[in-house]
This record gives structure tokens, sequence and C-alpha cells, in this order.
């Protein structure tokens, strides 16, 4: 036995943060990692050492930030987002935002669950002087003003960073990691790491960009190189944003791994002792070879081929159709259950989705891999502002992720779980299509005039901002693919992404582009699609008379504009088109003199995707809705004496 | 007599009753077939002339389905691509054991169905007992009879089931089930959890379900008048067989388990068109009467299990009833000089 003194000393040897060595301020130029010419500005480069204790739930770190002023304005003060404050208690914006979103206020949150990121010390290095900022920290809310929330800090400065002058900010922080939220948090032995750092925000020449942190939307921020070693547990598996350039042991239990990356603007990291690994490589003739390390969870051991397939998919596509992937590799995450923090995207990381049973059918896997690996793209690439304008990455990858589905892994069907959602049914005889399901025409039916899209993501009521950045902007760009063809718009695409990778681009940079390499002013397009909530809803019907004359009346319910085409086909297998500019309320066409029409469409090629009432479409001299409601009638019947039959169970 | 005879007995009866099994399907069917004809409307009204109609008279058009889906209300929005072939069967007994919510005109129906089917169950337990052919108007007697007793039961059966739904299914699958697995990063340690709680509160549900289901057989059977009686009755029954019991009733659960894999092996799904169409009609009918006759057998099964318990095997208490004549009749016999 020890003497007690001894076992004192021990224990607190043990309980000390075992970091003890500070974060040197990383390298502002391209060969900080020796990698040659730099594909990004730069200008917000990290190291950090974080040591994770995860019996307590927290992370107590060091970092340095060397950030460069890229605006053409000075600044007298500085902005960092504290992401993890969001869940310190109810009061927080969003909280506040996501009781709004459900209709129902969240319970107080429990000690243990809460997340948190508190600064112990800023010290800011500029010109060679450093200045301590620690006491001068405030929080502010510049989006609502909420005084409670605290995911927003500014720290005042002492002389004002002028253009193209560089800072070393360093920080002592400590976080402590939530149950899930908002997909980052830890449960079990399980973590997901996301936010979880004091992250600069982002200096525009109109001032800084660095908004609260709220529920319907993601993150801003500029690029750097992330230098950052990850104290954990001794066996416990690490993957994180980056390339694994070193593992030493930090002690007899604790491991530290040491990842690195380039030209990226954000680091999430995720550890657990249950991982299984798997490494696969991706290679194609013209794009280059990128290493996939997939950390598995074991009771989904089967689905590893799924899931490179997937990404493998979404690598080649995106890189075919818009450009190449730049990173040397790739780590999928297969997050735990009720983790929930499957479906997220962070650069060079991404975390999948699936069950424990998963049938092929279904397509979630595929669909939800596909994504966020698209989002190495839109997003990590080209890093528009999530905040203000999140249809530029998740409604232009939704868009890119259906067709990516369609190519690789059509048939999909619907599918339906049971039993607690742990049985699911695949139903044949409901395929998927991408313009329907994949542009996700159903949700944004049922929310299409909730918000136009023009207005700044954050500001979108939250329990519907999802439907128009994702679904409308899927729909929208589908139909600009039927009306532009697949090449012009993939060259739109394409164009988009050579110029802006690694930028920051804003909604008129690309309806530029739009415009430039379509060679048409579709301005009056995005004037309807994105500055307005207007729907579009074109019906048709036929108006018969006398044997001798038709009438073919097209008109407008929606408010949404759109030309179309009109179709009616002839007996004896005549056709007449017309082409209506769609303004007016209504519009129609005689057809003296022909043949009898069996049936009439407005946009009959299925242009417009965003028509929220397809059936109105087409109207047919034979009509065959009674023989059809007679069938489904007679099949819901069935279900419907099998419910009562059920119920029988208690008599 | 085993559980195995009394199932062998359940079915001998249930064939010699083939006018009982008609009744009971078209009982069920005259029950839906209002809701499904006001569906019917629906669909068709949605359809109007479109030329859609003739992609869904022919196949199941998904996109046409989230399209009618958004636009219904009430009835229409149980209209669900989850009724198709088997679908049906597992949504029927996912709302069942997950105890979901039902629409108003559904809940409606189901209730009307209950009602009628308790009111009936007398004469149905009655013929079964007897396993012998009766009068339309003896089926109805019994049913009139007994169905006053019955309602009383099925009070106490409400205020239990209510119980066990009302309360007991939502602590031990959301409470408890939340609270076991909240912290679970394995999903299949909770689906064994949510297995385990299916078998608890199956258990119970059982447990209730058989106790009343012996109590209205014994209130047939011995022609008993009290509710409570019965039940207390069932009870000891219940006790003193417990394995013959059981093992009748997961025989009977057996069956029904057979039928349903035979329908979702065989049920190929979305009704097509022309030939098809009809074809995966009837097959799902033909399930349907599978399912009629099986409650049939559990009745008869159960009761001839009871019966052979009893002092004297097939023993019915209750006398067959003896309508009086018409007052006519009797007029007629009381003029009668020759008379007895």
């Amino acid at each position: 036995m020890l003497p007690r003194v001894a076992m004192a000393i021990t224990l607190l040897a043990l309980s000390a943060p075992a970091a003890p060595q500070q974060p040197a301020a990383p390298e502002n130029t391209a060969m900080a990692a020796g990698t040659g010419q730099p594909r990004s500005p730069r200008n917000a480069n990290y190291r950090i050492l974080a040591r994770l204790d995860p019996s307590a739930r927290t992370i107590t770190g060091e970092e340095v930030i060397s950030w460069r002023n890229i605006s053409n304005r000075a600044t007298t003060t500085l902005q960092f987002h504290l992401y993890y404050n969001a869940w310190r208690d109810t009061h927080s914006t969003w909280m506040r935002e996501e009781a709004l979103a459900t209709g129902e206020s969240h319970g107080a949150i429990e000690p243990e669950d809460a997340g948190s990121i508190d600064i112990a010390e800023m010290h800011v290095t500029q010109t060679g002087n450093e200045s301590n900022l620690s006491s001068r920290l405030r929080f502010m809310a510049p989006d609502d003003g909420n005084a409670r929330d605290r995911t927003v800090v500014e720290a005042p400065l002492e002389a004002p960073v002028q253009p193209g002058e560089t800072v070393d900010i360093r920080i002592r922080w400590t976080s402590h990691v939530p149950r899930p939220f908002a997909r980052t948090g830890a449960i079990g032995n399980f973590f997901f790491i996301a936010q979880w750092f004091p992250k600069i925000g982002v200096l525009q020449d109109d001032g800084w960009n660095c908004h609260q942190f709220h529920a319907s939307t993601e993150f801003f921020a500029d690029f750097g190189t992330y230098d950052v070693q990850l104290d954990v547990p001794k066996g416990w598996m690490v993957g994180a944003t980056g390339r694994e350039m070193a593992r030493t042991e930090a002690a007899p239990d604790r491991t530290t791994h040491r990842y690195i990356q380039e030209d990226v603007h954000d680091f999430a990291w995720t550890t657990s002792p249950d991982y299984m690994e798997r490494r696969a490589r991706f290679e194609h003739a013209s794009l280059p070879a990128v290493e996939m390390r997939l950390l598995l969870q074991p009771e989904h051991a089967g689905q590893e081929a799924r899931l490179f397939a997937s990404t493998r998919a979404a690598l080649r596509y995106y890189g075919e159709w818009f450009g190449a992937y730049p990173y040397r590799q790739i780590t999928i995450v297969d997050p735990a259950w009720q983790s929930g923090a499957e479906g997220m995207e962070y650069p060079t990381l991404f975390t999948a989705g699936t069950r424990w049973l998963e049938p092929a059918g279904t397509r979630d896997l595929e669909d939800v891999t596909v994504h966020e690996a698209g989002h190495q793209f839109w997003y990590g690439i080209v890093a528009s502002n999530e905040f203000e304008h999140a249809w530029l990455d998740e409604g232009l990858n939704t868009f890119s992720t259906a067709r990516v589905l369609e190519q690789a892994f059509y048939p999909a069907y619907y599918s339906r779980r049971y039993f607690g959602g742990f049985f699911p049914l695949v139903f044949k005889d409901l395929p998927l299509t991408r313009d329907v399901d994949g542009n996700r025409m159903p949700s944004y039916r049922q929310f299409a005039e909730s918000d136009a899209q023009s207005t700044p993501s954050w500001r979108y009521w939250p329990g519907s901002g999802g439907f128009i950045t994702y679904d409308k902007t899927a729909l929208w760009l589908g139909t600009l693919e039927h009306m532009l063809g697949w090449e012009t718009l993939r060259r739109i695409l394409s164009t988009y992404y050579e110029r802006f990778a690694f930028k920051h681009p804003r909604p008129d940079d690309f309806f530029r582009i739009a415009n430039e390499v379509s060679g048409q002013d579709l301005t009056w397009f995005f004037d309807q699609v994105h500055r307005t909530s207007n729907t579009f809803d074109y019906a048709i019907e036929l108006e018969t008379p006398d044997e001798d004359a038709s009438t073919v009346v097209v008109r407008r319910l929606g408010e949404g504009v759109f030309p179309v085409d009109v179709r009616v086909r002839l007996e004896g297998g005549q056709e007449r088109r017309w082409r209506w500019d769609g303004r007016d309320r209504w519009t129609a066409f005689e057809l003296a003199g022909h043949a009898r029409p069996l049936s009439a469409e407005v946009d009959p090629e299925h242009v417009l995707l965003l028509d929220v009432n397809r059936t109105n479409n087409s109207v047919s001299a034979r009509p065959a809705a009674r023989a059809a409601a007679n069938k489904w009638s007679l099949a819901w019947l069935i279900w419907l004496q099998d419910h009562l039959l059920t119920y029988g169970f208690f008599v | 007599m085993t559980a195995t005879t009394a199932f062998r007995e359940g079915m001998r009866r249930t064939n010699g009753a083939p006018v009982l099994l008609a009744g009971m399907c078209i009982l069920t069917l005259l029950l839906a077939l209002p809701l499904a004809l006001a569906l019917r409307a629906m669909l068709e009204a949605h359809l109007g002339s479109s030329l859609v109609a003739e992609q869904v008279a022919s196949r199941a058009d998904y996109q046409w389905w989230q399209e009618f889906l958004f636009q219904a209300a009430g009835l229409g929005t149980t209209f669900v691509p989850s009724i198709i072939g088997f679908g049906a069967v597992l949504r029927n007994l996912d709302a069942l054991l997950d105890n979901r919510e039902m629409a108003t005109t559904i809940a409606g129906v189901t209730t009307g169905w209950l009602l009628i089917w308790s009111f009936l169950s007398g004469g149905v337990i009655d013929r079964l007992a007897r396993s012998r052919r009766t009068r339309a108007h003896h089926f109805f007697a019994a049913a009139g009879v007994h169905f006053w007793r019955f309602l009383r039961l099925g009070i106490v059966a409400l205020l239990v089931y209510s119980f066990l739904f009302g309360w007991v299914h939502p602590w031990l699958f959301d409470d408890l089930f939340g609270r076991l697995t909240g912290d679970l990063t394995v999903e299949r340690t909770a689906l064994l959890i949510r297995l385990a709680g299916y078998v608890i509160f199956g258990a119970v549900l059982i447990f209730f379900n058989v106790v009343f289901d012996y109590a209205r057989f014994r209130i047939v059977v011995e022609d008993r008048r009290s509710a409570i009686g019965a039940i207390a009755a069932s009870w000891g029954f219940f006790r003193r067989h417990f394995a013959r019991v059981i093992a009748l009733y997961l025989l009977n659960g057996a069956a029904f388990a057979v039928l349903a894999a035979a329908y979702g092996l065989l049920s190929p799904g979305a009704p097509g068109a022309g030939v098809t169409m009809w074809i995966v009609l009837l097959l799902g009918q033909a399930y349907i009467v599978g399912r009629h006759y099986l409650k049939l057998v559990f009745y008869a099964s159960q009761t001839s299990l009871l019966q052979s318990a009893l002092a004297h095997a097939d023993y019915t208490a209750a006398p067959a009833i003896e309508w009086p004549d018409s007052p006519a009749a009797e007029s007629i016999a009381n003029a009668n000089p020759i008379g007895p």
C-alpha cells in the first residue's frame, strides 16, 4: 500500500491536465505543412492542444489563432463564436428557436447534459506586444439582442488591426461536452466533437460577420491551417479533420493524436473505444486518389461496402461534374445509435447514418452518405455563409445528391419502419423519383410560402427554414436543368465551383455565373424562386361544348409565373402544341376544325418541378378516375377490415 | 382436453358454422364499406379528369399519392402508402402495439364494430358452444340475452384496457424505455429492450384478455348473470388450467402468425390493372376471411377447453330459447275446443 501522501500526489498528477506545453503560433504561410501553394487565403490558422476527460465530459484546451485581416478595413475588436454555450441553459437563442420550431419548450438542461465553453484567458500579440484581453471580453447578441445568449464574444483591442496585418490570439478555455445537441456531443463512450473551440468570426469589408448560433442554421468561417493535438485515453480511436501526423504517449494511459489540415475552415473530431476501422481507396482515371477511412460501429459491420460505395459515388460524380476533391483523405464516421450525430459535414470528415436493419432498397444510408460527402464540395470547398445563405450549400447539395443517387443507386423505394422504428419494410411498388422525391417536393409543398429564400437563413421561421433551404433550391435547380439542359447547368455549377473554391461566394455570384454561362438573363427566374415566396401551380381544363369545337383553358393558380407549353393530343394520333408565357391568370386555345381532343396537358414535359399540384396539369376526355378510385378504395378496404379485426382483439 | 385437442375442436366447430363465418365477414364488410365509399369519392374527386388517373388506375403512383395526402383531410389522411399488401397488417399491429392514435372516423367505426361484435358475440359463443346448428332467431335471442351481461363485463374490460393503454403503455414504452435506452449507443440492445417491453406488456394484456374471454364464455355456457362473478370464475379457471389456457392462446396466436406470414409471402403488393388487380384484391379478402375464421376458432377452441373442464363436457346451461307464439297463434290455440 502506498503511503497516503504519495497516493495523494499520484492522484493529483493523474487528474491534472496533461497538456503542459503551449501551442506555438501557427505559421501563416503555405509552407506551414509543406504543401506548396495555398489554395485558400489561410488567414485564420489554428494550433490547438486539447485534452478530453471522458468521465467528466470536459475538454481543456489551449489554442493560438494566427489571424490576418483580409478585409479592406481596420478593426478595433475581435469577435469569436462560442457555440457550445448554446446549450448552457434554455435561454440561449438556439434553445428559444428550437422551442419555436418544435412547439415544445425544452425542460431545464441537467448540468451533466449541458454544453458550455468558458474562456479562462485570452492574450493577443499585436506588432510584438502582448496584451491580456481576458477581463475585457463581453458577450454580444448581434442578431436578436438576446442578453442571455453567450454564443458570441467580443474582445476590444488596444490598437486596431490594419488590413493585411496579422495578430496571434492565445486562448485557454474549458468546454463541457453536452449530451448531443445539433449533432455534437457525447453519449456513453461515443464523442463527436464539433464547434468545440473558440472560433474567430469572419471580418468582411462591411464589418464582422459573426452570428449567434441559431437552431436552423450552421456555420461560417475563414480558411486556414489547423494543427491540432488531441489527448485522449489510450486505446480510444480518433478520427478528425485532416491527416494524422503523429501519435505519442502523453501518459501511461493517454495518447496524443496530432492532426493537420491546410485550407479548411473548421475542425471536428470524434473518439470512442468502440470504433472499428476500415480503409479503402477512391481511384479514378481523371481525378486524384483519395484515402477513405471509415470509423464503423461494430453493430454495423457488413455495411462498410455500402458506406464506401456511397462515398465513392459522391467523390466520383461531384468530381466529374463540378471539380476534383482536393484533399488526400476523407473520414467517414458512423455515429453511435442515439448520438444524434448522424448526417453532418465538416472539412474532410463527415458523419453518415445507418441503422442495424437497413434494407438495401431504402437507400437511406446512401442518401445521407452521398449528401454529407457532397458537402465537402458545397460547404467545405465552396464556403458560402451558412448563417445567411444556407441554400447555397444545402440546396445545391440536395440537388446534387439526388442526381448522384439516381445515377448510382436507383431504384430506391418508399419504406416505413414499424414497432418503435426498429423494423423496416420496403414497398417495392413505390419507387422514388429524383424529380419529386430526390428534390423533396413533398416537404417543400407543405412550407412553400413560409419564407422568401432571399431572407437571411437565420431569420427563417425555425420550423420550416430547412424546407426553403434544401427543398426549394433542389426543385428550382431541377427546373433549371429541365429548362437549360444538364450540360449547361453542369457548366454553371462547375464554373461556380472553380471560381469560388476556397472563397465565400454570395447568391449574386451564383446568379451572375448562371446568366453568364447559360447566355440568358435568368433574373426573372431568380427573382421569383429566390426573392419571393410565391408558389407555382398551373391547371388545365378541356371544354367541349359540341363535337366540332373544343377549348383548352389554362389557368395560373399560383402567384409564380413561368412560361409553359400546352399540348393537346387528338384522335388519330395528332398533337397540337402552344407556348404560353404564363403571365395572365388564364388563357384559352381554340381547337375548332381539328380532330376531337383526347387529352390536354400544361407543362407536359414536367419542366417546372416547383409546380405544387401536378394532378391538375392534365385533363383527359376519357377520365379514369373512377377506375382508379375503385381500385384504391378496395385496397384501403382491406386495410380497414384488417384494422377492425386487429382491434377485435379486445372483444 | 389438451390445448391441441381444444384447438382442433375449435376448428371443427368453426368448420361446422359456415353461416356464422359468412355473417361475421359480411358484418365487417358492411361496417367498413361506407368509409371505403367515402374514400372512393375523395379519390375520384381529387383525380377528377386528370391524366394522372390513368397511371393511378394501373399502378401505385407514389408521387400522386403524396400530393393527395398533402391535400387530404379527415378520412383521406388514412389513405397512406403503407396500406399496400402486407404493409397493412404491419401497420395495424404496429398501431395496436405502439398505441397510436386513430383518425376520428376510424375510431368511430372501430367503436361501432366492437359494440356490434359485443352484441353478436353472445350468439356466436352460444352457437359455438352448442356445436350444432341454431336458427337465426335463436342466435339473436342469445345475443340479446347476453348483451347486457357482456356490456357490464365490457365496462370492466374498458377500464382495465384504458388503464393498460393509457398509463402502463406510456410508462413502459415512453418513460421506462426512454430511461433504459437514453444512454444506449447500440441499437440492437435497445431493440432487445423494446422486445422485452412487448413481451411484458403483451403478457399483461394477454392475461386480462384471457380472463375477460373466459368470463364471457362462462356467462354463456353457465348462464351467469353477474359480470363480476364471471370474472372471478374465469380467474379461477385460468389459475387451475394455466398451462393449457396459455398453450391454447399461443396456438391461436401462432395460427394468426402463420396466416399473416402466408399473406406476407403471397401478397404481391399494390394492385395493378385488370386480372392482377382482382387477384390482389381477392387475395386480400381471402386473408380477411382467414382472420375471421381464426377469430371464430379462437372463440370455439377456448369455449371447448372451458367446457371440457366443466362437470359435464359440452354442457350449456342456458336452455334453448323458446319463443312464445304470437298473440294470433295463441288465440287460435285457445280457441281450439280439442285443445290439450
